[in-house]
């Protein structure tokens, strides 16, 4: 299975341990894993321009690093959006890097499920499934967990596919890598 | 009352956020003796400084335009750098405006509740969620379609500017629809059929000679 991971850790040694350790768990399992440290990538914050659907469709009008992003998920089966919960939610890098994914997506809008409004897919195919792997901060509490997993289930339905999972790094590395490996 | 508000669009002073804001402390300023600060969170180098205003505030308004059914990256940054202020005492009351380009107000309930918690966590007393749907496009359509709503937010910022409080019943009526209904879905549905909901896009296509490439897929 071709794997990419979004990891949106700014300053977590132990997050990143957990991650590497998930990297390599998965890679032994037969898997490919495109492994993205956002931190150290080039990646402009999304604009609101359009330019991706109106200009230079399929792609931000600013070669940053998120056109290898884009490359990456879209060829993915499933795609892991990793970061530890900064002030309740995802850290900022990573939504910066998950705003820059509206390329994958046309302007046009249809009902999806015959009831929401959403943005058709740009690509003629099954969009990869998608998990999160979160690490709790100090003040996370489990309305917090709640509200994180909503919204993700909101994004995958913007993104037209579905959440798998979001799992929390205070289990073993195993367990994520063995839910990832049911896919 | 002296109001802080962030206008947290990543279009910063041309943004359909704006917009909304115009109108909405247009009925603010009403109450005489009121006055307002309004910044930019895009152009914002130094976020230092916004989160000195954040602190010196007594009232503050965050607004931003939903991003995938959430805050964008930006304002998320923006929260991120308030960790500071975690557990102070006098934290300012706040109150939020989350506008959605899709129709329904549904879409933006889920990061309302986050808001809601954030107001919690920094120990600021919550005013609640300004929320409307069918906002993108706004600035390019005809006044009959965009004077009701803008009049609410007119009225929601009088209210606001008197009382220091978001009115319920006005929300609500804002916020319509929170679904589509099912005459809605059919118009959305026959708006497609026949390409009448493309043209807004479709004009800009053309405009920008990439109308040929509009379904290009370069990651493949």
């Amino acid at each position: 299975m071709k794997i990419t991971i979004l990891n949106g850790n700014s300053d977590n040694r132990k997050f990143d341990d957990y991650r590497n350790n998930l990297v390599k768990m998965l890679k032994l399992s037969d898997n490919s894993v495109a492994h993205f440290k956002l931190k150290e990538m080039e990646i402009r914050h999304c604009r609101g321009c359009f330019g991706c659907w109106l200009k230079t469709p399929g792609q931000c009008i600013y070669k940053d690093d998120s056109h290898a992003i884009c490359r990456e998920v879209i060829n993915s089966d499933f795609v892991l959006f990793a970061a530890p919960l900064v002030m309740g939610f995802p850290s900022a890098v990573l939504k910066i890097a998950m705003d820059k994914l509206i390329p994958l997506l046309l302007p046009y809008i249809e009902l999806v499920d015959n009831k929401e409004c959403h943005h058709e897919k740009r690509y003629d195919k099954e969009y990869p499934l998608i998990g999160l792997l979160i690490e709790k901060g100090d003040d996370t509490d489990s309305e917090d967990i709640e509200i994180v997993s909503d919204i993700f289930v909101r994004f995958a339905i913007d993104f037209r596919t579905s959440s798998r999972f979001v799992m929390q790094t205070d289990i073993p590395v195993q367990e994520v890598s063995d839910e990832i490996n049911r896919i | 009352m002296k109001l802080t508000v962030f206008n947290g669009s990543p279009r910063g002073k041309k943004s359909n956020t704006a917009i909304l804001l115009e109108h909405f402390l247009k009925g603010f300023m009403e109450t005489e003796g009121n006055s307002y600060e309004l910044e930019y969170i895009v152009n914002n180098k130094d976020v230092g400084e916004l989160v000195e205003m954040f602190k010196d505030a007594n009232n503050v308004i965050l607004a931003f335009p939903l991003y995938t059914g959430c805050m964008s990256g930006i304002v998320k940054s923006f929260v991120e750098s308030l960790k500071p202020l975690y557990g102070k005492q006098d934290n300012p009351s706040v109150g939020f405006m989350v506008q959605g380009g899709f129709p329904e107000a549904y879409q933006s309930r889920f990061v309302e509740r986050y808001l809601e918690k954030l107001a919690k966590r920094l120990n600021c007393q919550y005013l609640g969620c300004i929320v409307k749907g069918g906002i993108e496009g706004i600035q390019g359509k005809p006044q009959f379609m965009t004077q009701k709503f803008f009049y609410y937010f007119y009225e929601l910022g009088k209210v606001y500017g008197k009382s220091g409080k978001f009115d319920e019943e006005m929300l609500k009526n804002l916020a319509k629809p929170e679904h589509l209904s099912v005459l809605g879905r059919l118009f959305y549905k026959f708006a497609r059929l026949t390409g009448m909901a493309n043209i807004h896009w479709n004009k800009q296509l053309k405009e920008n000679k990439a109308f040929e490439k509009r379904f290009d897929r370069p990651f493949t």
